[in-house]
């Protein structure tokens, strides 16, 4: 089987005079276990691999790509994105980004996590259950307990001179809880990722899934009315991606962000302060480089509640001109796709106050723990959102009723401003994190 | 694809420790897609995919494995690790392979493989001209064409051997409005299982004007109201309802995990008696359409409520046996990289007999909704919320004020009960299901019908 590294000097080197081209490889094995009921309910593993090629002649952008290419194939697979090129408009913005050293990022790859057996896996996924299902009377079964890992590299390379790659584990744990009171069925979610199996630390994730779904049994539907609400980490992530969107550089350019034109503008309270960092030692998102081969940076989108700055990729850095360069945010969705602007490990700094602190704050408001339905109900356009909720009454600064059925509604600016205050429990869910968030005032739609 | 005797080396192989049945699912996908934005077509990309999946079940327990390489070491590979997952040592036996021919649901008159890419190009030219002259107010139209051909060979240790093509276009329209700070967005993208003829029916002049009329409208909302109140759901719309709140805890493997709230109503009634609901792969051309499933079951029409009685869930082969029922040809997989699962294929709520506008002339005060972003649904709890992308107010049976920023939150069985219209009127709506980590193409259709009581989620009076 030819090297990555092969494959990608292929494409470069068929490269016609005048033309820029670019090739992505990635390769990737995993494996996934599912168990239920005492027995590995499910067990998948994976292997792919596959080249993707970005040309640009006289301005105009094509790509093709292929799976599981030969050196040969590459050579064709260049040669469609050549004749897809030719069908693009011209965009005088188009350009691969100059070759620039990227300082190594240690401890990306797990060595002892690749080598683990899969019977390791299938005793842990195995373990999972068993463990989730000892805790409370109430949770004898679970919807699913997955453990996951992956070993995947990836090289990249162009005519401007990039070459480069490196490789990495993930390893994840998935718990969802049935938890039974009588006719009543509540369920209870929580998940870590890790860069190995050795540090996922599962039983507190377990614990956490029964205790989520406990939590929940007896849930009624409160009346409509304007609260003070606390986002836990798991629902404020949810609108973390939201603000993605609408601080990409590209929706900005193309006037599809609220944000547009607004740099230097207060907007948020004081408490927001909203990072991208590509090389933090504890984020999933950490990667040496992004994929177009440009060194990860850190990039302060809101510090204290002031727009700062978008996040780029090759393409907005040059079409916003002015001395503008990439944040190095070019992401892609695996080979198939060119690269478009994306984040890496993007939070929301943490405060100080402790989760306990932001409740007694919260005196006659509601803890969300979840949040549902925010690809259809929230607008990263207009800034518009209105989500499907769970959570629990605060009263007295201690956790009372839980509550199901009801919405959250408002915009994206009226809540930034309204954030009173940001906790210390800083947590990362895949690429996003965030600790509790404390909003002065929403609208919560119930009876 | 493969050649038949190699396919029958991986499945004894993929047989080595019995189980009850394997399978192997090899894939070979073309596409195109060509993105338009900001005035400039920005994007052509085309791909070649292949790859193959192993599967080995035994009870309601499976092995996969799958390779992008298709080489005899690679699929025998699979074969190993898939079959590794099963507690047995007997070996199981294969049975000669015999194809097995589909009607063809999804024949392609004009296939777009045929097409030179410069015309489809075209249509996106087509699409953000007509956009922009819907109003000076459209400020930024996207216009994104894409289109495959997936062919598939599904054989399995029972014998069976199916060679099937799939055909998908799809043309989509999103469009920006601005009017001084306020910015409001309108989505239009019919899709099905076919050729360009496709596009003869839904020319992409109507697609982006459907787009850029919604966002235009949408510039003159009002917050939507909070609180509970009657909502009628036009034509399509009630479809994608159907689809979250009741279709997905009606999958087998839902109920099998006892987390879904119509686990044993089979026979009882749990919808208003005016719903009659079926989940059809038959549809001609239809988006969630096929000749056969994922596990090489043929399509079928089943229905799941006549009068409002629950008549079954929807089955792949493992929880068909384990339930002691038929399957109902439900198993799909994004691709050879994922082992299938029970999913929905098209699923309508079937036409009544009241006049659409009688509908809307018969309710007071409440919300219409006439454009959807989609929804999401807990299947153990019920619990799900469905985002209303263009509503208006309903006011002394007129529809009368937009409203933006409504989304509808309910309780599955209660909100199917208290549906108390259904309209004569039908139209479908094309989305891409998520679940599992696996995304599916889906229809889903309905008449216009009101649910007498939901909680509308906005923020206003």
């Amino acid at each position: 089987m030819p090297e990555l590294r092969e494959l990608v000097r292929a494409a470069v080197d068929a490269a016609a005079p005048g033309e820029q081209v670019e090739a992505y490889a990635e390769e990737s094995r995993h494996t996934e276990v599912k168990a239920l009921r005492g027995e590995v309910e499910g067990m998948t593993f994976a292997e792919s691999r596959g080249v993707g090629v970005r040309v640009i002649a006289d301005g105009r952008l094509g790509y093709a790509w292929a799976a599981d290419p030969s050196p040969e194939e590459v050579v064709a697979t260049l040669e469609r994105a050549r004749a897809n090129a030719a069908l693009a408009e011209p965009d005088e913005h188009h350009g691969l980004p100059e070759a620039q050293p990227a300082p190594a990022l240690d401890g990306l790859f797990d060595r002892s996590s690749a080598a683990t057996p899969v019977q390791d896996k299938v005793d842990l996924a195995l373990e999972l259950e068993r463990y989730a299902i000892s805790r409370d009377p109430r949770v004898s079964k679970l919807d699913l307990a997955q453990v996951g890992d992956a070993v995947s590299s990836m090289a990249i390379a162009s005519t401007a001179g990039v070459e480069a790659g490196y490789a990495r584990t993930d390893a994840w744990v998935v718990v969802v809880t049935l938890a039974v009171d009588g006719d009543e069925t509540q369920t209870g979610f929580s998940y870590a990722i890790e860069r190995g199996l050795g540090g996922l630390a599962w039983q507190p994730i377990a614990e956490e899934a029964v205790d989520r779904g406990v939590q929940m049994l007896g849930a009624v539907k409160p009346p409509t009315a304007k609260l003070p609400v606390v986002l836990d980490p798991f629902a404020a992530s949810s609108f973390l991606g939201v603000l993605a969107g609408a601080l990409n550089a590209e929706n900005v350019l193309k006037g599809r962000s609220l944000f547009a034109g607004r740099i230097g503008e207060e907007v948020g309270s004081a408490a927001v302060t909203l990072v991208d960092d590509g090389r933090r030692a504890d984020g999933p998102g950490s990667c040496p480089f992004d994929d177009e081969g440009v060194p990860s940076g850190r990039t302060e989108l809101f510090r204290a509640g002031t727009l700062e700055a978008y996040l780029h990729d090759t393409y907005t850095a040059r079409r916003t001109g002015d001395g503008q360069r990439s944040t190095g945010n070019a992401k892609r969705a695996g080979y198939r796709s060119t690269p478009g602007v994306g984040t890496s490990n993007f939070y929301l700094e943490e405060g100080t106050p402790s989760f306990d602190e932001l409740l007694a704050q919260a005196d006659g408001g509601v803890l969300i723990m979840d949040v549902t339905g925010v690809h259809s109900g929230a607008n990263p356009i207009s800034g518009e959102f209105s989500v499907g909720a769970t959570g629990r009454r605060i009263a007295g600064g201690e956790l009372g009723e839980p509550l199901r059925e009801m919405t959250i509604a408002s915009t994206l600016p009226d809540m930034l401003r309204a954030v009173t205050a940001v906790g210390s429990d800083l947590r990362f869910f895949s690429s996003v994190g965030t600790p509790s968030v404390l909003i002065s005032e929403m609208t919560l739609a119930g009876v | 694809m493969l050649d038949r005797d190699l396919v029958e080396e991986v499945l004894r192989a993929a047989r080595r420790k019995g189980g009850d049945v394997a399978e192997v699912f090899v894939e070979e996908r073309s596409s195109t897609s060509i993105r338009l934005d900001d005035g400039r077509v920005e994007e052509l990309t085309s791909g070649l995919d292949r790859g193959a999946g192993v599967r080995v079940t035994l009870g309601t327990t499976y092995g996969y494995a799958y390779s992008n390489r298709l080489d005899r070491d690679a699929l025998l590979g699979a074969a190993e690790a898939a079959s590794a997952a099963i507690r047995g040592d007997a070996a199981g036996p294969v049975v000669d392979l015999t194809e097995r021919a589909g009607p063809g649901t999804n024949r392609a008159e004009r296939p777009a493989s045929a097409l030179p890419a410069a015309d489809k190009v075209r249509w996106l030219r087509e699409v953000d001209e007509v956009a922009r002259g819907v109003s000076p107010e459209v400020v930024q139209v996207t216009g994104i064409y894409a289109d495959s051909a997936q062919r598939r060979l599904i054989a399995a240790s029972d014998g069976r051997w199916i060679d099937e093509l799939r055909p998908r276009i799809r043309l989509v329209a999103q469009v920006v409005a601005k009017r001084g700070d306020v910015i409001q967005t309108g989505w239009d993208g019919p899709a099905a299982c076919a050729g360009v003829e496709f596009l003869d029916a839904h020319p992409p002049a109507t697609t982006a004007r459907n787009a850029a009329t919604r966002a235009v409208t949408m510039l003159d909302s009002v917050p939507a109201p909070a609180g509970e109140m009657p909502v009628v759901v036009v034509n399509g719309c009630g479809g994608v309802l159907f689809h979250e709140a009741v279709g997905h805890p009606l999958e087998a493997d839902a109920v099998d995990k006892e987390a879904s709230v119509y686990r044993g109503l089979v026979g009882t009634r749990c919808a208003s008696e005016l719903i009659d609901g079926v989940d059809d792969a038959t549809i001609p051309n239809g988006w969630g359409s096929f000749d056969f499933d994922d596990e090489g079951e043929p399509a079928q029409r089943t229905v799941l409520f006549t009068g409002g009685v629950l008549q079954g869930f929807l089955q792949d082969r493992m929880h068909a046996a384990k339930m002691g029922v038929a399957p109902t040809g439900n198993a799909r997989r994004e691709s050879y990289a994922h082992p299938p699962i029970v999913r929905m294929t098209n699923t309508n709520i079937l036409p009544g007999r009241e006049d659409p506008e009688e509908i809307v002339r018969s309710t007071a005060r409440g919300l219409y909704v006439r454009g959807l972003g989609g929804g999401q649904v807990n299947p153990a709890t019920g619990d799900f919320v469905f985002g209303v992308s263009e509503g208006y107010l309903i006011e002394d049976g007129h529809v009368s004020t937009p409203v933006r920023g409504a989304n509808l939150i309910g309780r599955a069985i209660e909100v199917m009960s208290s549906v108390d219209a259904v309209g004569s009127d039908f139209e479908t709506w094309e989305g891409v299901c998520g679940k599992d980590g696996q995304g599916a193409p889906v229809g889903s259709g309905s008449p216009t019908l009101r649910i007498g009581r939901i909680t509308v989620g906005g923020t206003g009076a």
